[in-house]
């Protein structure tokens, strides 16, 4: 009875209907697409087309209308009035971004109702310029983002979004899939198999990660299977070379002998180099570590699905060799295997399985200082032939007889360098989706991070020549007394979770209310240990015997060192609530309110939790009635103001520190000796602050979406503001207090505003060639509004070493983050008499810098030192260029950027060390040159000309073409019906570079605080390279 | 009906976990493992612990020695460069300002021990949790505690002058600002107090060389005293250490400032450093085990034959001609104070010894007494150098004792003549060139040979100030300013002290 009544009640749903069937294919290229989704609009039904793009689905027999859309197509409705036989041809929707899907967080939004300020870059994008790190895919391409790269292979690139907040800290979050992850992350992330990156800039769209948000978030979504779909096979190979763009102009020997001979004439001293004519040109130290280096990646992954899962297999490699000291030496390697799975267990329950496991493998090189291989390189003793012919002597490379102490010969140095790092790293995610009502969906995530690292290190004995103060061996081979050879061992196990669990319920009012929202909470741990082991005495002071295992070191009451371990854990832990309503009136009028609610182990007792609210306003000009433009295809109005904040502390308290030095910014170290026996102490080494919170933001963004001139052209453009408190700074305290260190308390502030276009011109020229532009444009001003109360504090950036310590970034109140602060120069003084009339500058004299007294009171001292430069940008500007010609693809890439002045503190200026070749257009007479950078040359330099001024500072903007890449896509005869495509390219990346900076490279990338000071950073290479595209 | 009970009890799930979700981000030091000041001096081990590092910061103090004699007549700065070590050319030179970065750390590091001495001095009877920790020999232990502050407060007075002055507590940064330069004869109240009550409760011998006596309170009580021109109680104060024997002096003057002679029998106070806990940090170069002066001191690039003693250094802190002119013929401190190294050269011709002159305000002169010497350090070798300061000997002693009998309120010139010839006996090893003078002539005699004697270990520039000579012997010193270092610009800025005059 049951049974035939349920039939009946079955009968009656069909009784009305009809069925439609046929099939779903590309418009292009007539392939079929298998997964499309096919259904009735406005009603829950519908179906996916079959690997053979075939689709079934019954319909009112009255008819309706029928949707179909496919990931990257512009879909499709259609009036149906009849059953039977209808196919549909999509067309890619690349040119049409309005239809587009963004992924923001705790859900997806249709970039027509979004109303926040979001940028995004896509895979075809970042595989176009096949990135070590996916960040360089941000570079110019991504509005709002500023990045500097590095040159170091995988080594991460400053990242800023939307200004610069603070002068630490600065790092956007880095959300994979779902998962909260940071940026380092991306050294482990295979840009092929990501799918599209989201970059939430305004407050309507991080608020939501409330307490994470603060510089900005990063959406990554990786590639995922389509149910009901052939495997589909792509193959990516890629092999180049990498060079080295430029070298610095130093001195060659022969100028080398003369300078210094002059140096220490001028001060008094004797004749160095008695026979310049012997000299010649010698080495250039530049060419001789410097290699070329290969680089290549290979990439193979699967996708497709069945009726109930889908999945997405890939497998990686990358291998980055270094241009300095060569692939043995500096070195950079990834292997990846990512599985993403996607199972429907039952009709309204999912669950996804998202893995992915990274091998990474580095080798590094002393960088960044003038005693680091590129920096001894540049200051090493041109006279000194490359290998040593000095009899009796022991050492591979030649050594200076001036030179005893702090510059070595590079290649003595590198062939010394030994250490290795290999991590392995497994993220990813377990997520259940349950369908309890039609359109209430509940999540529960746990997405995770596991990563482990193990290093080693060999400092072997080195003969660094004749004399050397740092020798650990004797010329004859011998050790040194009391030095040792060593081997350091660290591993670091770092494991970090996040459990998310919201709800997200769709609803309408009266048909045009559409309601989006979500509501949930996280619950996130990040934790960690490393241990550490050295030892003393490797067995043939060899690297193949350099393990803690072969070494025989063992303590004595003389040698504490021979053996030693450390360990260290740490964890943090933080909880969150959030929710949000979207809300549009026939896309419309768009409104969005966020609420996050964070509480953080490391805030204060007094301030365990902190709330985040935000809300945006979007009005699409476009579908009101009275707008009626054939020129103007959409126009969209956006706002949104709302807090978000920055967790940049860590938990304060009164500790007692038991044990010996200290390593800490103020050395308040512990213990004693009673005659040479070592006895540890133990002192009060920390302060706490009870009322430590976060940092917090307010943001405001205004901008706009506009579509023109037949789709073409769209451009998007936002201004924001943003007012950074709370910045954590040490309180300025009396120097009485002594050395324990004084808590930090949030009362500094920053300001920051710009702007952001992105603008993209698309032409179909002729059906055979497609032209595409895309521009975007960048920009921030920012100024640090509070530190301290009294506005003293001072945040200085690393010290670089030229003679003396000296430092050129500061992070102060009245400026722009990081900006350089030193002494601003007027040109030298000619003679006796302009010294004399001048302000008093003590040790001057003719042929020395003259010094602004910026203050006027008559003498240059410390408080003349003023701005002398910034190193980040005005602004700076990307060009994506492409066209395409039946098969052929050509893409450009140009990045610019502009008013980022860099300082050069690569010189060590040591009365011995080479110069470049500036040095050559010294001042050596009245009226010679009036320009400070050419200041007279003498050893004893009483008036301190290598002081820090406006002398070292260059301006660095530069234009780089960072990627020519030319394609052929082989046409399908050629392919013998296995591949659905095969594409050759060619490719070189950072193939030129426009700028007046003398160094290197102008990217100088580090901290807000190390950004643009050239310490002999690692050069970014210049690639030629070729690759293969395969799918099949 | 089955799946409303699912959702009920999800929806019971749901608010429990977000109930008991607060505690998640409770924090507790003793999660990371910390110790903090509620958990700490519990036990006897914890006090013995916290009064090593009482001593620390004496070791910190470690540039007021080459400031000693570079700012007096007895050697310049040296250095490679006129823009090298700018600090200590400021003090040579006589172009000091209130900023430099020295004489900053020196007052913040001098500050750091009274306030690492308050702390426990503070927690001498109740620890921070309300305890008391009694255990035999607290009382004689605090006698070092006392001692380190009176040392501290005296670097301070003798550098700085009217400084402020705190015993109560270690200061928080609720302190910061609120305190002012206390009178120097306040100061002096305290170091005196202190020292008093050191010696009252310190053992006159340690079983570790190297931590304070009852005699170096004393002797450190009287070199106060003489500071103060309290002469009578320098006098009284000092005979005991005389009088003890427990002291004798060494009669190769060279072998004192050898590794082998730390401690010896002439040491009333040493500083002490080793090169057996390598330290590495150049962002606080003297916060370590070793004594960073020597690297300072030594010959640039020097080398030569592998039983050639002397390891290369930075050519700073040099004597000049003029204190090598000071020593008579026959004086065996000439030599041991003093290496020129042409002559040592000559000397040694076995050891085919080369080296760098020094770059900048050459004399040819070394600090031997203080010369980083080969396998005397370890690790980042700069840092590392073994040497003590020789900080009271008991040669010093003697001179003291003769000055406070000579200048005492009744002399008694023929005891300080007695102290004052042994010194000079030892330096030329007869009796030839003993000092028969009195009065005043006397004092200037012992004074002279103060130099003589205690050149190149950092009492110069302060011996002068203090009986009066500086602007004599000194170029560039003004009388009235230079008596006392400037208070660094930071503090003034911060925290509102006043300037000594002329700064």
């Amino acid at each position: 009875m049951g049974i035939a009544l349920l039939l009946c009640f079955v009968g009656t749903a069909y009784s009305q209907s009809v069925r439609l069937y046929g099939k779903v294919t590309q418009k292009s290229t007539g392939e079929v697409l298998p997964g499309a989704s096919v259904s009735i609009k406005n009603a829950q039904m519908g179906t996916l087309t079959d690997a053979a793009g075939n689709y079934s689905l019954l319909i009112p027999a009255n008819g309706t209308t029928i949707t179909v859309s496919f990931i990257g197509m512009a879909p499709i409705e259609r009036k149906v009035t009849q059953g039977g036989v209808l196919n549909f041809a999509l067309d890619e929707s690349a040119d049409n971004i309005l239809n587009e899907v963004v992924v923001i967080g705790y859900g997806t939004q249709k970039v027509t109702k979004v109303s926040g300020a979001i940028s995004t870059v896509r895979s075809a994008e970042i595989q176009k310029l096949t990135p070590v790190r996916a960040e360089e895919a941000l570079q110019g391409q991504a509005a709002g983002v500023t990045v500097v790269q590095s040159g170091s292979p995988g080594a991460a690139p400053t990242v800023l979004i939307r200004g610069i907040p603070s002068f630490s800290g600065t790092d956007p979050v880095v959300i994979i899939d779902g998962s909260p992850q940071s940026l380092t992350d991306f050294n482990s992330i295979n840009p092929n198999d990501i799918e599209s990156i989201n970059v939430l800039k305004d407050a309507a769209t991080t608020a939501i990660f409330g307490v994470k948000g603060g510089n900005g978030v990063i959406v990554v979504t990786t590639k995922t299977g389509k149910k009901n779909q052939k495997t589909e096979f792509a193959i990516n190979a890629n092999f180049g070379v990498q060079e080295v763009p430029r070298y610095i102009g130093v001195l060659n020997a022969a100028e080398y002998g003369a300078i210094v001979n002059e140096g220490s004439v001028s001060s008094g001293g004797n004749t160095i180099f008695q026979d310049l004519s012997q000299l010649g040109t010698g080495t250039n130290w530049q060419k001789e570590i410097f290699h070329n280096a290969p680089m290549q990646s290979h990439n193979i992954s699967a996708r497709g699905g069945s009726d109930k899962m889908s999945y997405f297999l890939s497998a990686g490699y990358l291998g980055q060799g270094g241009i300095v000291g060569g692939t043995d030496k500096s070195t950079f390697d990834r292997g990846n295997f990512t599985a993403n799975l996607n199972f429907d267990l039952a009709p309204k329950l999912k669950f996804i399985v998202n893995a992915t496991d990274v091998i990474l493998l580095s080798k590094g090189i002393l960088e960044n200082s003038f005693n680091s291989i590129i920096g001894s390189a540049l200051n090493f003793d041109p006279t000194v032939p490359v290998f040593n012919t000095v009899p009796n002597t022991v050492g591979k490379y030649g050594f200076s007889n001036v030179i005893l102490s702090e510059v070595f010969n590079p290649l003595t140095k590198l062939d010394n360098t030994y250490n290795q790092n290999t991590g392995n790293k497994l993220y990813g995610k377990f997520e259940l989706q349950y369908d309890i009502l039609k359109a209430l969906k509940v999540s529960s995530r746990f997405g995770y991070t596991k990563y482990d690292d193990n290093s080693k290190t060999f400092t072997p004995l080195v003969f660094y020549g004749l004399n050397n103060v740092n020798n650990t061996m004797n010329a004859d081979g011998t050790t040194v007394d009391g030095a040792h050879n060593n081997v350091a061992h660290t591993k670091t196990s770092n494991f970090n979770y996040t459990w998310e669990t919201f709800a997200n319920y769709n609803f309408k009012v009266k048909e045009d209310h559409h309601f989006e929202t979500v509501l949930g909470f996280s619950l996130a741990k990040t934790s960690g240990n490393a241990d550490g082991a050295s030892r003393q005495d490797v067995p043939y002071n060899s690297w193949e015997f350099a393990d803690f295992t072969a070494a025989t070191g063992t303590n004595s009451a003389t040698n504490s060192t021979a053996l030693t371990g450390n360990y260290y854990q740490y964890f943090r832990k933080n909880l969150s609530y959030f929710g949000r309503v979207n809300y549009d009136y026939r896309e419309r009028y768009i409104a969005s309110f966020t609420a996050r609610r964070d509480g953080s182990y490391a805030f204060g007792t007094n301030n365990k939790f902190g709330n985040f609210y935000s809300g945006s306003l979007g009005w699409v000009i476009s579908s009101e009635s009275f707008f009626n433009s054939s020129f103007v295809d959409y126009l969209k109005l956006r706002g949104s103001y709302g807090s978000i904040g920055n967790e940049n502390v860590s938990p304060q308290y009164v500790q007692v520190v038991t044990g010996g030095p200290d390593y800490g910014s103020t050395a308040n170290s512990n213990g004693y000796n009673f005659n040479n026996v070592f006895y540890p102490g133990s002192t009060i080494g920390s302060a706490a602050n009870n009322d430590l919170a976060w940092e917090k933001q307010l943001q405001a963004n205004i901008g706009f979406d506009l579509t023109f001139y037949k789709n073409k052209f769209s451009l998007s453009a936002d201004y924001f503001d943003k007012t950074v408190n709370g910045l954590l700074f040490t309180p300025s305290a009396s120097l009485y207090l002594g050395t324990a260190p004084i808590p930090t308390a949030n009362i500094g502030s920053t300001k920051s505003n710009g702007v952001d276009v992105s603008l993209s011109y698309n032409e179909k020229i002729s059906p055979s060639v497609r032209l595409n532009n895309s521009f975007t444009f960048t920009s921030s001003k920012n100024k640090v509004t509070a530190t301290n109360s009294d506005g003293t504090a001072k945040i200085y950036g690393n010290s670089y070493f030229n003679g003396q310590s000296q430092t050129v970034t500061v992070f102060e109140k009245g400026q722009t983050p990081g900006y350089f602060y030193g002494y601003k120069t007027e040109g030298l003084f000619q003679s006796t008499a302009e010294v004399t009339a001048a302000p008093t500058q003590s040790g001057a004299q003719p042929g020395d810098i003259r010094f602004a007294d910026t203050n006027q009171d008559g003498a240059i001292t410390a408080d003349d030192q003023v701005k002398i430069g910034d190193p980040f940008p005005q602004f700076t500007l990307g060009w994506n260029f492409s066209v395409t010609y039946k098969k052929f693809d050509f893409s450009a890439f140009t990045y610019a950027s502009v008013g980022n002045d860099i300082y050069r503190a690569y010189e060590r200026n040591g009365n011995y060390t080479n110069k470049v070749r500036s040095v050559l257009n010294r001042w050596t007479g009245p009226g010679t040159t009036n320009d400070a950078r050419y200041p007279r040359y003498i050893f004893t330099d009483p008036n301190n000309n290598i002081r820090v001024s406006d002398r070292y500072v260059e301006d660095g903007s530069f234009v780089k073409i960072k990627n020519l890449q030319l394609g052929y896509t082989f046409p399908k005869a050629l392919n013998g019906g296995v591949f659905k495509s095969i594409r050759v390219y060619g490719q070189v990346k950072n193939a030129f570079t426009f700028t007046k900076y003398s160094g290197y490279d102008p990217e100088i990338s580090g901290g807000i605080l190390n950004t643009g000071v050239d310490q002999g950073a690692y050069p970014i290479s210049r690639i030629y390279a070729f690759g293969l595209d395969i799918r099949l | 009906m089955k799946n409303t009970y699912i959702k009920l009890a999800g929806l019971v799930l749901f608010i429990t976990v977000l109930g008991s979700c607060k505690k998640w981000v409770d924090y507790n030091p003793h999660d990371d493992f910390k110790v903090t000041d509620l958990d700490y001096l519990k036990s006897e081990s914890d006090y013995q612990t916290m009064i090593i590092s009482a001593y620390t910061p004496l070791q910190w103090l470690n540039q007021t020695v080459p400031i000693g004699d570079i700012a007096s007549e007895n050697s310049v700065a040296g250095g490679e460069t006129a823009s090298d070590i700018l600090p200590l050319q400021q003090i040579d030179d006589y172009t000091l300002t209130p900023v430099n970065s020295t004489l900053e750390d020196l007052w913040r590091v001098a500050y750091e021990g009274v306030n690492r001495v308050n702390y426990l001095t503070q927690n001498k009877d109740k620890n921070k949790a309300g305890e008391t920790v009694d255990f035999d020999g607290k009382e004689a232990l605090y006698g070092e505690v006392y001692f380190l502050r009176a040392y501290y407060y005296f670097n301070l007075v003798k550098m700085f002058g009217d400084v402020p002055l705190f015993t109560d507590k270690r200061l928080e940064l609720s302190d910061s600002r609120t305190l002012t330069r206390s009178p120097k004869a306040d100061v002096y109240t305290q170091i005196e107090l202190d020292l008093n009550n050191a010696i009252a409760v310190l053992p006159t011998t340690q079983a570790q060389k190297g931590r304070i006596t009852k005699y170096a309170a004393q002797a450190l009580l009287g070199k106060v005293y003489l500071y103060e021109n309290k002469f009578d109680e320098a006098s009284t104060v000092l005979e005991n250490v005389i009088t003890s024997n427990a002291f004798s002096l060494v009669s190769d003057f060279n072998s004192i400032f050898l590794a082998t002679g730390e401690n010896g029998p002439e040491s009333v106070f040493e500083i002490q450093y080793t090169n057996g806990s390598p330290y590495s940090n150049w962002g606080g170069q003297t916060r370590g085990q070793g004594n960073y002066s020597v690297q300072q001191n030594g010959i640039r690039g020097i080398s030569g034959s592998a039983d050639m003693p002397y390891a290369a250094g930075w050519s700073s802190n040099l004597p000049t001609k003029e204190l090598a002119n000071a020593y008579s013929a026959g004086d065996q401190r000439k030599d041991v104070t003093i290496m020129d190294i042409e002559a040592y050269k000559a000397a040694h011709p076995q050891y085919g010894l080369t080296y760098q002159v020094a770059p900048y305000k050459n004399t040819g002169l070394y600090n031997q007494k203080y010369l980083p010497r080969k396998g005397e350090t370890s690790g980042q070798v700069e840092l590392n150098y073994l040497n003590n300061f020789r900080t009271l000997r008991y040669a010093e002693v003697l001179l003291m004792a003769a000055e406070a009998n000579n200048r005492a309120s009744k002399p008694n010139d023929s005891k300080a003549q007695g102290y004052l010839n042994q010194v000079r006996r030892r330096a030329f090893g007869d009796d030839l060139h003993n000092i028969t003078a009195t009065g005043t002539s006397l004092k200037q005699a012992i004074w002279d040979e103060r130099r003589l004697e205690l050149a190149m270990e950092g009492d110069r520039f302060f011996d002068l100030v203090r009986t009066g000579q500086a602007a004599t012997k000194i170029t560039g010193f003004q009388a009235g300013k230079n008596e006392v270092f400037p208070i660094p610009q930071k503090e003034i800025d911060i925290s509102g002290l006043t300037q000594n005059p002329g700064y």
